[in-house]
């Protein structure tokens, strides 16, 4: 079967506004990094002990959507699906622009902007995670970016042998991510089975987005979209979120079941902003009632598998939340055996905070978070217009 | 393929290429950090020894010498303070007389780990160990990604979130002032070492008379801290994370 790809037109009203809005956002967010680039970081939420925030949240989460969106792309690169290669080139477009947006999301969070451009190339340090993922994020958008020309050219050895590489980087892309947080000595933190937990909600994750994203851009270009297509689609999600859930539940059963970390688990579980969002947002909302939707008869109609799709997105943003937030304002236990007591008031210019600590983003932050999906959006709506990318149908060729 | 096709697809992959080429000049391995000779620093292994019992709970001499030997801001807002030495207090489960008898005063700082996680994390190595064992960050390569704050078990690492004051009371003009969006801990007075004074706290200290904090060489048989540390009661905190620290406590 022939699939031919066709560039939206991109002139109606509606398209404009889009263009108009995210250029908006995209100002917000350069006015905001620059204000913080002159004043300091102290304009967002977070504090000497909760010393990551939202853009470190949302930089994970982008990175995990491009993961999930390069899988449904290798369904026809990898696994020669052909019934999907009219998504193929949309898939790669994204995983290039998702991790674009994890990449910004970093740079605006650094302290002293000037120097995130020079330093890191020259004194690389093998040691860092924080130093090899950037690495390995470049080397992806690179590879992204070859993907996508061999699909763009209709180039097949390219395709298959860029695909290969591609999604087998993307995998170690998104464990040297899980890395930077479960290869660091924190209670909360210091985790093996966090690398792959982050791969499976990335994939999760992104079979879910672009589920969403298919449907609705589909809809709108009046394009015609098998629905057998992205139900086959939410079954795969499906078993990601499958494969989560059990590696969340064995990491958080051996830090209670451990005598030295139970008291880090109930913290994690229970208090705080962090606890709701692991319960309603990430298990509830993210992925339980999704497995419900998935697995009942709505899960064969289009609009169950939407809905599980969009659950799952935002599911899998409260799981990067309780990733990176809980492990910080939860306090390290210095003092094994021992109680931290009350210092008497009139040294309290002599402390800091010892006990559990807050965090609560600013709005300067969240505009450099709109910022941020501002550029990638701006990258998205003009790449459909002046690139080749959607497909003029997706049907379930008949056998 | 058509001519058009081809230049939409070569400028798309421009346009969206040209940001991320920089991943090949990251893999040019760094060969290491080059030390300005002050002092020969080889064989010295430096660490400190606090004695909580000598130490007095009204006392902030050593607080108050840092702050202003190290020109550390002092905002007077919790979240964004720094403190490169700072006091908790702490209590042992045990039921005595006297509360007092079963608190200790500990003053917490950097503890120039042997194997230091910040310096192990720092994507830029702005964060590193001197050959005398002292851990410093180099305040004019740090990027400000916080890292080395998430790696640090003992929450010893301060961020500068703030522009240093302009109008000091007491500006040491002997050293610098930050700006803001570099980390920061404490760095035993290494300026001091090096010319072979003791670092400011714990000359502070001994001004008070309480004699509570020693600093010198653990590698030197002769010295202070060496003996303390030999005669044993001396502890460091959480050694059960590897990071060796060389901070010791008496009387904790």
């Amino acid at each position: 079967m022939e699939h031919k790809f066709k560039a939206i037109q991109g002139t109606s009203r509606g398209y404009w506004t889009l263009v108009a809005v995210l250029a908006l956002f995209t100002a917000a967010g350069f006015i905001s990094t620059y204000l913080m680039f002159l004043h300091g970081v102290y304009l967002t939420g977070m504090t000497n002990r909760a010393a990551w925030g939202l853009q470190i949240i949302l930089a994970i989460y982008y990175i995990g959507l491009s993961a999930g969106s390069l899988i449904v792309s290798g369904l026809y690169g990898v696994f020669g699906k052909l019934d999907y290669k009219p998504f193929a080139r949309l898939a790669a477009f994204l995983a290039m622009l998702f991790l674009i947006a994890g990449l910004l999301s970093i740079t605006t969070d650094q302290g002293r902007l000037e120097r995130f451009f020079v330093e890191p190339f020259v004194h690389f340090n093998l040691w860092s995670m924080f130093s090899i993922n950037p690495g390995l994020y470049g080397g992806h958008i690179f590879l992204c970016i070859i993907y996508l020309f061999a699909l763009l050219r209709e180039m097949p050895w390219l395709t298959k042998v860029s695909a290969y590489v591609v999604v087998g980087w993307a995998i170690v892309v998104h464990t040297g991510t899980g890395a930077i947080f479960g290869f660091t000595p924190r209670e909360l933190y210091t985790s093996p089975l966090l690398p792959p937990s982050f791969v499976a909600a990335a994939l999760a994750s992104g079979a879910g987005f672009i589920i969403c994203l298919l449907v609705g851009l589909f809809k709108l270009t009046k394009r015609h979209l098998d629905d057998q297509l992205v139900i086959w689609l939410g079954r795969l999600m499906a078993v990601f979120i499958i494969v989560v859930l059990y590696l969340i539940l064995v990491e958080n059963l051996h830090r209670y079941y451990m005598i030295g970390s139970r008291e880090a688990a109930l913290h994690y579980l229970f208090e705080g902003f962090h606890g709701l969002l692991f319960w309603a947002g990430m298990l509830l909302i993210g992925f339980i009632i999704p497995l419900i939707i998935l697995f009942s008869p709505k899960g064969q109609t289009i609009k169950g598998v939407v809905v599980a799709g969009a659950m799952v997105v935002f599911g899998v943003l409260c799981e990067r939340y309780v990733i990176v937030i809980p492990g910080l304002v939860h306090p390290a236990d210095l003092f094994p055996g021992m109680e931290i007591v009350d210092t008497p008031a009139q040294f309290a210019a002599y402390t800091a905070v010892e006990g559990v600590a807050t965090y609560t983003p600013t709005f300067l932050e969240i505009l450099q978070a709109f910022g941020v999906f501002g550029v990638v959006g701006l990258m998205f709506t003009l790449g459909i217009k002046f690139m080749p990318i959607l497909p003029t149908e997706a049907r379930v060729p008949e056998r | 393929m058509k001519r058009r096709d081809f230049l939409t697809a070569a400028g798309g992959t421009a346009l969206f290429g040209g940001a991320t080429v920089v991943g090949v000049p990251m893999m040019v391995p760094y060969t290491g950090i080059e030390l300005r000779e002050v002092t020969d620093l080889t064989g010295r292994r430096m660490g400190m020894v606090i004695d909580l019992i000598r130490c007095k709970n009204e006392c902030t001499a050593c607080l108050d010498a840092c702050r202003k030997e190290n020109n550390v801001a002092y905002h007077g807002e919790k979240d964004w303070d720094l403190h490169l030495i700072r006091r908790v207090d702490v209590a042992r489960k045990v039921s005595v007389e006297h509360e007092e008898e079963r608190r200790r005063k500990v003053l917490l700082m950097c503890f120039h780990c042997e194997n230091p996680p910040c310096a192990q994390v720092c994507p830029v190595q702005a964060t590193y160990k001197r050959e005398d064992g002292i851990v410093i960050v180099d305040a004019h390569r740090c990027i400000g990604c916080r890292y080395c704050m998430i790696a640090c078990p003992y929450q010893s690492r301060f961020f500068n979130y703030k522009h240093n004051p302009k109008d000091w009371d007491e500006l040491n003009k002997e050293r610098p002032t930050r700006s803001h969006g570099v980390t920061e801990s404490c760095t035993m007075c290494a300026h001091r070492i090096d010319i072979g004074k003791e670092p400011a706290c714990v000359e502070a200290c001994n001004k008070v008379g309480a004699h509570a904090m020693h600093c010198g060489d653990l590698n030197d048989a002769d010295s202070e801290v060496s003996k303390l540390v030999a005669a044993g009661g001396a502890m460091r905190l959480r050694e059960d994370l590897g990071t060796e620290p060389k901070v010791f406590y008496l009387g904790l």
